[in-house]
């Protein structure tokens, strides 16, 4: 870790402020911690190496779940265990705290928030080396597409093809979430669908549309019966510690007769951002979730996939825990 | 007690036997001369009244409690921490280094540059720092400027053996035989005999030992005439010969200790190039010097398991004799030669020919890992088999027996299948409905275990009742204080707690390093030695007090000695000593230990074949070992075996960039060890139908076969035959999904 | 130093009880911003940097260190400390292996993500805090009784990992089991030792 000067505002304003000065490198800016979970460990293999950490934990108001007929709002210091221990979340939004119940270990989760889940910077390993200056760290090369990219993008990737590592993302991508965020141009809500960028789109340095002064304040989701019927399922490779090789995060509205009023479907650990199927949504609707249905399902949903040399693996992988989840979900 | 012992030594009669020593880690055979008579022996496995029992571990409190201190909790006065300035190349001339920057930064005291100037391996030392911190430390190495030529580099075994490639060590060949065994003529003229024929490419990762301990030690030197060093070593006598040249210091004026450490795996022997660092930055700053590996250096300097390619053809007839192997070795141990058990391995083939060739890629030279060799021949001789026998239709387990001579595996073989529930198996590899298929496998393996002399064992009873076993080995977690207590306290009638061990320091009796399982063999036999003979000298003092019976008439039983009818207590004993007390001194003793252990490992697993995932539901592994020290540690040491080639079978695989030329997963969180939600049911055996009254080694034996086991499962479950480790995922998906890519039963 | 948790905390009750705890639910962030600026706009935001004095709650003592803002408390622990606390481990330094647990505020946390200067005012409590060679909790001494270590170096962190759970569920499946552990790491196959060790444990402690 490089050396780096720790300040504690006491409130946003002050932290905005606390994050302003931004030296010439963007990985050199302040930036602000939470849980530190993800953070410290891009400082500890140099990835960040900033000059200034700000500290959000002794701003007030920032920590609290709370419930009512509208939905849902979550500070976003709220740690991941918090949220999936939430009695409220587990009945109304099961495929929230399923979700963050499956993010890394206890102790991160004791620690982790989920404001910075949702800024987690990639894990692909060629990022994750020091020696290794890749596209996203101000290179010229996603030394990815054409190494060793087994855990890489097969959909949306190009020309950096990590993927993105939050769990908590493509659930409340599905379940219609917005953000709210404040910086030195001040506040704003950010609907969760248009946070993250493609590295096509967006800075290539960065995996959403964040200014360095920007700070995630709270979480906002919707109350729906898309999200009663929610789930998340992840893959790992390694059950007991893992960053998803896929997931499917899925809501559904039944109608009558047992047939789809309304999906939301959203792939993670295959795409830059979390990423969304209207397609395969849109197909839903109306019919009733026999196996020929959510065969079919998954294959839309992984039609835009086009696999880099290791990876193709993930195509048959994403479908089945497509088709489980909406099976899932259904019986909840 | 047991048998007549020796009242007095006598000029004995020498006999010439061959023993394993271990240098770096591997065995090496030598022949010794050692005194050719019997002494007293352990008696009957069943007739112990401390050993062959459950011991908990004497260290097993300080350990669970924190307060054990291991090599990297030292902290002296002033001690500075080093740092390691790695290559970020795989093959570079080193041209210049500029420290200019990095001197000046305030805390560090000293940097010097590594001895190589040419590296060939990406993570290769380069310089190194002492600093009060390591994150000064840290600092320090990012300000250093070094210039490289950088070179042409190749790290992937398939792309070092085209002639084309770049040459890992210039004027050397990539590829380089090692050996040859059998005929060739005869066993191609056999395949034409055979009914069917496999044949196969297998190829197992590197996987690295990934001690939780890094690599490392404490050199306490302070400018004056000696030093102590704190090194966190399988062989306590391995380091201080080497570090007081380093340090310009006479040899007995270097001391290492060993008092508690972090796991070895056979990684772990000598000075090694971070303690030549250390001693090299502690005697430049008069300082003490902690010099860690981190975790990264742990991965890219470390050693690490030789991975292997090899091409087996095999002929089997129908009646599942096989009679035909050809075997290509390919040794991938990057700079160094690696290391493979010869095809056919264990098995009975018939006429065999192999070739054993090493393949150098750029990458730091494997090391010794725990049965250096084996779990890879045994991995793709054990899939070879599976394969014969489902080509045939014959039982695996009843294939196996026919194809082995040695009897020890036919019982085990019977013992594991009946214990797995064998009869629940679907003969028919995918045969099982629904997309989580259960299958079982099963394997077996050998090793030595043997011991030899090279320990020597110190027990004073001391008149105020205090009974130390003194020697200078080391405990790796395999439980070493505990039967060294064990054995003495058994022989003098007392209880484990009567007795402290003194063990981990140079300065006390010589010990071999712990490779190749030797450890128990060579240090238990020494310490019976040293405790018969305690328990002699403290005979002939209490004697006169129990009517001049002859010492070996004198019982120590239940903390009392008696003899004639007459009895005392120990304490009562005690008095009888002179006020030095009695020291005795323990030799190895051919006659106490014996060598070749067997065991047999079955496995069931669940697939899910729309995911690839492999669930482990149940492993069973018996294994035989002539007497059991501890039957509770031993029972871990077999389930760590079991776990350990688990590992291997499914997750643990170090992964090299072709490009960069580095390892792209030099941490815990892309190397994926097994943790708590992989574990199956496990039950570790120990085979009692063994009845050897002699200590032989286990730690080797019970790793061996478990990866055989779990891969035939797997491959029972799905029918899908994955000859490369690790089985993950991706590998069993593309199997499923290109029947042609990998072969399918 | 920082501002105590006791602080923080008596503002935000304070403040949702101004509000009204039922009608906080649907006044979301807007209404929190105002409050929280009108209150502490004036406030000056602590600066540190360079070599910090850090007051530290260890196994019940206040310990005082003087460390940099990235000093992580696992090496302020160890290293930082006289007389030191060793019983969390280095070992992967990133947060993925659990050597390094420590309860933090009574809840297991991994010791190498977390920096000093962000522990100040919370109870840390290391293996060490949980007993000793002679008083074991019952963790520990389950440890002990079903061998559940062999080298020893991830022993304090699933010690510590098992202790805190069991405050949590005192009476656990060997599924629970394993998920509790699953951020703690063995290398020499101490698992199924493990798990049983955790289950007598509970079983001990007569939950």
């Amino acid at each position: 870790m490089k050396a780096f000067e720790w300040s504690n505002p006491a409130n946003i304003n002050e932290a905005v402020k606390m994050l302003l000065p931004s030296t010439g490198d963007v990985d050199e800016s302040p930036r602000p911690i939470a849980g530190g979970q993800d953070l410290l460990t891009t400082m500890k293999d140099y990835t960040s190496r900033p000059v200034r950490l700000v500290n959000l934990k002794n701003i007030r108001g920032l920590n609290s779940i709370t419930l009512n007929a509208k939905g849902l709002t979550i500070g976003a210091l709220v740690t991941l265990s918090e949220l999936e221990e939430h009695a409220g979340v587990r009945k109304s939004f099961p495929g929230l705290a399923e979700a963050a119940h499956s993010i890394a270990t206890p102790q991160i989760r004791n620690l982790g928030t989920v404001g910075g889940n949702l800024c987690q910077r990639p894990r692909c390993w060629y990022f994750r080396l020091e020696e290794v200056i890749c596209l996203k760290k101000g290179g010229s090369e996603c030394y990815a597409a054409s190494g060793e990219n087994k855990y890489n993008a097969i959909i949306g990737g190009g020309p950096s093809y990590i993927v993105h590592p939050s769990d908590l993302a493509p659930m409340l991508v599905a379940l219609g979430a917005t953000v709210n965020v404040t910086g030195a141009a001040g506040k704003r809500v950010i609907p969760l669908d248009k946070f993250f960028t493609l590295p096509s789109e967006g800075n290539i340095r960065r995996e959403n549309v964040l200014k360095n002064d920007d700070i995630i304040t709270q979480i906002n989701v919707p109350a729906s019966a898309l999200a009663a019927k929610s789930t998340y399922l992840k893959f790992k490779e390694r059950e007991s510690l893992d960053f998803a090789l896929a997931s499917a995060a899925v809501a559904l509205r039944m109608g009558p007769n047992e047939a789809v009023r309304e999906a939301r479907i959203v792939l993670g650990g295959v795409a830059p951002i979390p990423w969304r199927v209207p397609a395969a949504e849109k197909f839903l609707v109306g019919k009733k979730l026999t196996p020929d249905v959510l065969a079919e399902t998954a294959k839309i949903a992984l039609t835009e996939a086009k696999p880099l040399e290791k990876n193709a693996y993930k195509v048959p992988l994403t479908q089945t825990l497509v088709r489980r989840a909406l099976a899932k979900a259904a019986s909840v | 007690m047991q048998q007549q012992p020796q009242a007095q030594p006598t000029p004995k009669p020498k006999k010439k036997v061959r023993v394993p020593r271990v240098v770096n880690g591997v065995e090496q055979m030598v022949e010794i001369e050692v005194d050719d008579e019997a002494g007293p022996g352990w008696g009957p496995n069943d007739k112990h009244k401390l050993l062959n029992k459950r011991q908990t571990r004497v260290d097993g409190p300080l350990k669970a409690t924190g307060v054990a201190r291991y090599t990297y909790d030292q902290r002296l006065p002033g001690m500075l921490v080093a740092r390691i300035l790695r290559s970020p190349h795989a093959h570079a001339r080193i041209t210049k280094i500029d420290t200019d920057a990095a001197a000046k930064i305030p805390g560090v005291k000293a940097i010097i540059p590594a001895p190589l100037s040419e590296v060939r391996f990406a993570g290769a030392p380069v310089a190194a720092v002492a600093a009060t911190t390591p994150e000064i430390a840290g600092d320090a190495l990012r300000a250093i400027k070094v210039t490289y030529e950088v070179l042409p580099h190749v790290v992937h075994a398939h792309a070092a053996i085209r002639p084309d490639a770049p040459k890992v060590v210039e004027k050397e060949e990539n590829l380089k035989e090692a050996g040859k065994n059998g005929d060739p003529q005869k066993a191609e003229a056999a395949f034409a005999n055979a009914d069917e024929i496999v044949e196969g490419e297998y190829i197992t990762a590197r996987i690295h030992h990934a001690c939780l301990e890094t690599h490392g030690m404490v050199v306490d030197y302070r400018g004056g005439d000696t030093a102590t060093i704190y090194a966190s070593t399988q062989g306590t006598f391995t380091i201080h010969g080497d570090a007081a040249k380093e340090l310009g210091l006479t040899e007995s004026a270097v001391t290492t200790t060993v008092e508690h450490m972090g796991g070895g795996f056979g990684s772990k022997f000598g000075l090694g190039l971070e303690g030549m660092l250390a001693c090299r930055l502690s005697k430049q700053t008069k300082t003490p010097v902690k010099l860690m590996f981190t975790r990264y250096d742990e991965f890219v300097m470390a050693g690490n398991r030789s991975g292997s390619w090899q091409k087996l053809k095999a002929g089997v007839k129908k009646d599942g004799t096989i009679i035909a192997l050809q075997a290509r070795q390919y040794r991938l141990g990057g700079l160094g030669p690696g290391s493979q058990a010869g095809q056919p391995f264990i098995y009975r083939m018939g006429d065999t020919y192999r070739e054993v060739y090493a393949l150098h890629t750029n990458e730091d030279s494997s090391v010794a890992m725990r049965a250096p060799g084996f779990p890879q021949a045994s991995f793709a001789v054990e899939s070879l088999v599976d394969e014969l026998a489902y080509k045939i239709k014959m039982d695996p387990v009843e294939f196996r027996i026919k194809n082995l001579r040695d009897e020890v595996y036919h019982r085990q073989l019977r013992r594991g299948a009946q214990e797995i529930g064998w009869s629940r198996r679907n003969p028919v590899a995918g045969g099982n409905a629904g997309p989580f298929k259960r299958g079982m496998g099963c394997a077996v393996g050998a090793w030595g275990g043997a011991g030899n002399d090279q320990c020597k064992v110190d027990v004073t009873i001391s008149r105020d009742g205090s009974i130390v076993v003194a020697v200078g080995t080391q405990d790796l977690g395999t439980g070493t204080r505990t039967y060294t207590r064990a054995i003495v306290a058994e022989e003098l009638g007392l209880t484990i707690k009567d007795v402290q061990e003194r063990i981990g320091n140079s300065k006390l009796g010589n010990a071999n390093p712990s490779g190749g399982s030797t450890t128990a063999p060579s240090l238990a036999p020494s310490v019976k030695d040293a405790a018969i003979k305690a328990r002699m000298m403290m005979a002939e003092r209490v004697a006169p007090l129990l009517g001049n019976p002859k010492p070996e008439e004198v019982v120590f039983a239940d903390g009392k000695v008696s003899a004639n009818g007459k009895s005392m207590s120990w304490q009562q004993a005690l008095a009888a000593l002179p006020a030095g007390g009695i020291t005795s001194h323990g030799v190895w003793r051919t006659d106490l230990q014996s060598r070749g252990v067997h065991g047999v490992c079955f496995a069931e697993v669940e697939v899910d074949v729309e995911t690839g995932h492999v669930k482990p539901i149940k492993m069973v592994h018996i294994q035989d070992g002539g007497l059991p020290l501890n039957r509770l540690t031993m029972e871990s040491q077999i389930n760590g075996g079991m776990i350990q080639s688990l590992g291997m079978a499914l997750w643990e695989g170090r992964v090299m960039d072709a490009h960069l030329g580095m390892q792209l997963n030099p941490g815990f969180g892309d190397y994926k060890l097994p943790g708590s939600l992989e574990m199956p049911e496990m039950v570790p055996i120990i085979d009692d139908d063994d009845k050897r009254e002699a200590v032989i080694g286990i730690a080797e034996g019970c790793i061996i076969p478990a990866l055989g086991a779990l891969v035939n499962a797997v491959f029972n479950a799905t029918g899908v035959r994955v000859r490369e480790t690790p089985v993950t995922p991706d590998k069993i998906l593309m199997g499923l999904m290109n029947p042609n890519v990998l072969s399918r039963g | 130093m920082t501002k105590s948790r006791e602080d923080h905390d008596a503002g935000r009750r304070r403040f949702l009880k101004g509000m009204g705890i039922a009608g906080a639910g649907a006044a979301i962030a807007d209404h929190l911003w105002t409050e929280v600026e009108a209150e502490e706009a004036t406030a000056t935001p602590e600066t540190l940097s360079g070599s910090v004095k850090v007051v530290l709650d260890v196994n019940g003592k206040q310990r005082e260190a003087q460390v940099e803002p990235r000093t992580t408390l696992l090496n302020t622990l160890r290293n930082h400390l006289d007389p030191a606390v060793t019983g969390p481990k280095l070992v992967c330094d990133v947060g993925t292996c659990g050597a390094c647990t420590v309860l933090l505020d009574g809840k297991p946390v991994y010791s190498c993500l977390v920096l000093a200067v962000d522990a100040t005012n919370k109870k840390i409590t290391t293996v060490e805090g949980l007993g000793t060679p002679e008083n074991p909790n019952a963790v520990q001494a389950a440890f002990v009784e079903q061998d559940a270590l062999m080298c020893g170096f991830c022993t304090p962190g699933f010690v510590t990992t098992i202790s805190a759970y069991l405050k949590k569920n005192p009476n656990p499946s060997l599924a629970e089991v394993k998920e509790a552990c699953k951020g703690n790491f063995c290398r020499c196959g101490t698992y199924p030792r493990v798990f049983d060790a955790a289950l007598a444990a509970a079983k001990s402690t007569g939950a």
